[in-house]
């Protein structure tokens, strides 16, 4: 049997091979039949431009500029992508589900929700959402999805993407000469909320300082070292420095111990602890702890990193590392039932969210990035009819920071976290314990409320007026907090920050 | 011709087969049903849903092909283990060596097309035979069982390759994965997720099955397969096949990683985190056991597991299956769908006792 041919498995996967071939076959025709539709739908889309009753080009500028779409919506559905860290993450993810809870409930949209739980589904659950007619505009979360947002926004050009965080316009611009039509990323300002909780920090070690305390540090911990990082850490440190000059005006004399102290450095271009380098102004330099810890999920190089920082006389310590800001809680909560505290200092910074429950009294605020607002903005547009306009208007980035607006739209994405939108971020807690069975909350909400409202009442109440006037001078323009986004530039602003 | 086709399916009891797996699915399917029930789901909708989501057009089917691809070929290691009377788990972590390997090949060197393509896909082959030779050493040497050393060098290969993607491999501009594959370095893109390297699992499912029922090292290795005495009786160098074994399966995985950088659109590298082909290897093994550890049977059975891997999404997206509980429901089928493979691996090893 064994020299007569084919024996009858190999003739099964023979025939198996043909089928798989002819299947894939099938597959090579597929995608050329698509380019060409996308081609096709891509002229009419230009033709005929956002408004579908248009009929000539003149038409086109003056109607989309006055005519909003009428909200008559049936069924108008907008699909959330998440990215690994899917629901529960108490973060980015649950931010973005949020937020398109917010237009649900605003709109009268529909949200549908697709996890990811691997790399590998970036691409297959974003065109499921985009092949549902009804879907109107599909979020990506997260700036991992940025390749996997080029590739289904460019097959689907009538459909509306969005991404937070992402880069895909600059992808597109790189790969194909120019940014999509139907593309938006949606990014934010971090640095100008790094510069508010920074000062908010050089500030309450001032205050700890005039009352006895030794305090000569504030510090961050960031994660790896990334370009998007470099904004936090040169917001914060300016940030510091902003408030130390703002003491130095209010009360006419430098911060105790962190404004004066001659520990931070000596040589030429140092007097009296600032630092002066010909032509370049005074600045409060070394004021800062920091350290890249190289990881985004090494919690315990988060308490490695801390530790220490809080040893040297931090008085707080800012998370940009996301998971790792349970690291940083775990050293305040060291020294915390060390010495039986019931609040800071020490205390800790929260970034992304509102982390002030996380340990009610020891967090002193938190930078936040409204990742949940992106996802409202994004579906306003599209539900307004905008969105194409607003890609076009913004080469399909959208900023979302302080005081930003859209046309007559305000669309803010940055602030430090108040008690009003404290509550807000319990009841995600609240879903994440029932979401996972686990317990998320420290203590029930009535108490968290009570211990972060009592933690900020102590503190003076010309510390938030800094944080109050720096603020509203960022949002009229009146100072500029650097953005830093090149090697260069962020080498020059460690030279004169430390 | 055609009658004796059938006739042979018929000696070979592939209708026992056949009918066996048919019922493991209606259970695996009822259990998944009793369970969306029980959460209060449409379970009709949902598997619907899955379904057609998967199957039922093009564009799904090539998605559903394309999670397959790699696990065709972990089903592949998997199953040569078998064949050859050994427990081989160490599909997962060649397999990141392959992938890693892919990476460097792939995403450092630059080469002119096509011979980059080869070179890379070869590349990583080699390296994940020799992240097998240690397996084959120890078992052929020493006796250690293949169990133990490939658990553990997979965690190994684990933290090595999380390493390399994060120190030396690592996207200067993105820190969050190894550097991606040249555009030369790169399988076709046919549509969907799914590239040419489909063809190449193909091939290699093709070629194993060659190697093992065709030629007379494969006989060699499944006459150890099945009774180690009689292989030393009949003068069958008994080091030789495990060792061709454990090698060849450590190729496979290899190639089963480059498949996820060199074949995969849209990164074409592998995450810091792994998770684009962290389990792949461990899924191979139950896409063997369903596919009765016998190449045609595991293509067959990685399209059915990527089908739910793909139609899943469906699953959560149109009946609004919780993506949790969807992983749930999957786990059932895919249980049920593997205790006849794993009756039948049983059965074979008692025999074998009992021969002894």
């Amino acid at each position: 049997m064994n020299r007569k041919g084919l024996t009858k498995l190999e003739t099964a996967l023979a025939a198996l091979f043909v089928v798989a071939l002819i299947l894939a076959g099938v597959g090579w025709l597929q995608p050329v039949r698509e380019s060409m539709q996308t081609i096709t739908v891509t002229r009419t889309v230009t033709a005929g431009a956002q408004v579908e009753r248009t009929i000539t080009q003149t038409n086109v500028v003056t109607s989309t500029v006055t005519v909003e779409k009428p909200v008559s919506l049936g069924v108008f559905k907008i699909a959330v992508v998440s990215d690994i860290g899917g629901r529960g993450d108490l973060s980015f993810n649950d931010m973005a589900f949020k937020g398109g809870d917010e237009a649900v409930k605003d709109f009268g949209v529909q949200m549908v929700e697709l996890i990811s739980k691997t790399e590998a589904d970036y691409v297959p659950n974003l065109e499921t959402a985009a092949k549902d007619p009804n879907v109107n505009l599909i979020v990506g979360v997260g700036f991992l999805l940025s390749e996997a947002l080029l590739q289904v926004a460019r097959k689907y050009p009538d459909k509306n993407f969005a991404g937070i965080d992402t880069f895909t316009q600059a992808l597109a611009v790189q790969q194909l000469g120019k940014p999509l039509p139907n593309m938006l990323d949606i990014v934010y300002e971090e640095h100008k909320g790094s510069a508010m909780v920074g000062a908010l920090g050089c500030l309450v070690a001032a205050y700890h300082n005039e009352h006895g305390g030794n305090y000569p540090y504030i510090g961050g911990v960031f994660g790896i070292e990334i370009p998007v990082l470099w904004k936090f850490e040169i917001g914060y440190k300016w940030g510091c420095d902003w408030g130390l000059k703002w003491y130095e005006q209010r009360f006419g004399k430098r911060a105790p111990l962190i404004g004066e102290d001659g520990r931070y450095g000596s040589g030429p271009g140092w007097s009296e602890g600032l630092y002066c380098p010909v032509g370049k102004g005074c600045w409060y330099k070394g004021r800062v702890l920091w350290t890249y810890t190289g990881t985004f999920s090494d919690i315990t190089k988060g308490y490695a990193a801390a530790k220490p920082m809080y040893e040297q006389g931090a008085v707080a310590v800012y998370n940009i590392a996301g998971p790792l800001g349970l690291g940083i809680n775990q050293a305040v909560q060291e020294i915390a039932s060390e010495k039986k505290l019931q609040s800071g200092p020490p205390y800790w910074i929260g970034v992304d969210a509102n982390q002030d429950w996380i340990n009610p009294g020891f967090i002193i605020a938190s930078m936040m990035k409204r990742v949940d607002r992106g996802v409202y903005y994004a579906t306003l547009l599209t539900v307004i009819g905008k969105f194409k306009e607003v890609v076009a208007e913004y080469n399909g980035v959208l900023t979302l920071g302080v005081g930003t607006r859209v046309g007559r739209l305000e669309m803010e994405g940055i602030s430090v976290s108040t008690l009003e939108d404290l509550n807000e971020f319990i009841q995600m807690g609240v879903n994440a314990e029932k979401l996972t069975g686990r317990k998320v909350l420290p203590m029930p909400p009535e108490e968290i409320r009570k211990n972060v409202a009592e933690m900020r009442n102590k503190l003076p109440s010309w510390v938030w007026d800094a944080l109050t006037e720096l603020e509203s001078k960022i949002r009229s323009g009146q100072v500029e907090v650097p953005m830093v986004l090149t090697k260069d530039a962020v080498d020059s602003w460690r030279e004169l920050l430390g | 011709m055609i009658r004796e086709f059938f006739t042979g399916l018929w000696r070979a009891k592939v209708h026992h087969k056949a009918a066996e797996s048919f019922v493991a699915v209606l259970v695996g399917l009822g259990a998944g049903a009793l369970l969306m029930l029980a959460y209060g789901y449409d379970a009709g909708k949902a598997y619907t849903a899955l379904f057609a989501g998967a199957f039922g057009e093009p564009e799904g089917l090539l998605e559903t092909l394309a999670f397959a691809t790699p696990l065709i070929l972990t089903a592949l290691v998997f199953a040569i283990g078998v064949r050859t009377g050994l427990f081989n788990i160490g599909a997962e972590g060649q397999m990141y060596v392959g992938a890693i390997a892919a990476a460097y090949a792939g995403g450092m060197l630059s080469m002119p097309a096509g011979i980059h393509l080869i070179f890379a896909t070869l590349f990583s082959m080699v390296a994940g035979a020799l992240y097998a030779i240690p397996v084959s050493v120890l078992k052929v040497y020493r006796g250690v069982n293949e169990v133990v050393s490939t658990i553990m060098l997979n965690w190994t290969a684990f933290y090595l390759v999380q390493y390399l993607i994060t120190y030396v491999l690592a996207d200067p501009t993105r820190a969050e994965r190894a550097i991606p594959a040249a555009i030369t370095a790169r399988y076709a893109t046919i549509g969907a997720s799914l590239t040419t390297v489909f063809y190449v699992s193909l091939a290699a499912a093709t070629l194993t099955y060659f190697i093992m029922w065709r030629t007379v090292a494969g006989y060699e290795m499944r006459v150890v397969g099945y009774s180690q005495r009689v292989a030393r009786y009949a003068g069958i160098p008994i080091n030789r096949s495990i060792t061709i074994s454990i090698l060849l399966g450590g190729s496979l995985a290899g190639l089963a990683g480059a498949s996820q950088v060199l074949g995969r659109p849209p990164h074409w590298t592998v995450f810091a985190t792994m998770g684009n082909i962290v389990n792949l290897g461990f899924e191979g093994i139950g896409v063997s056991l369903i596919g009765r550890n016998h190449p045609a049977g595991i293509i067959l059975a990685a399209i059915f597991y990527g089908g739910l891997v793909h139609g899943g999404r469906y699953m959560e997206f149109a009946a609004g299956v919780a993506s949790e509980l969807v992983r749930a429901i999957n786990g059932f089928i895919i249980i049920a769908l593997a205790i006849p493979g794993l009756f039948d691996m049983f059965r074979r090893l008692l025999r074998r006792n009992r021969e002894i």
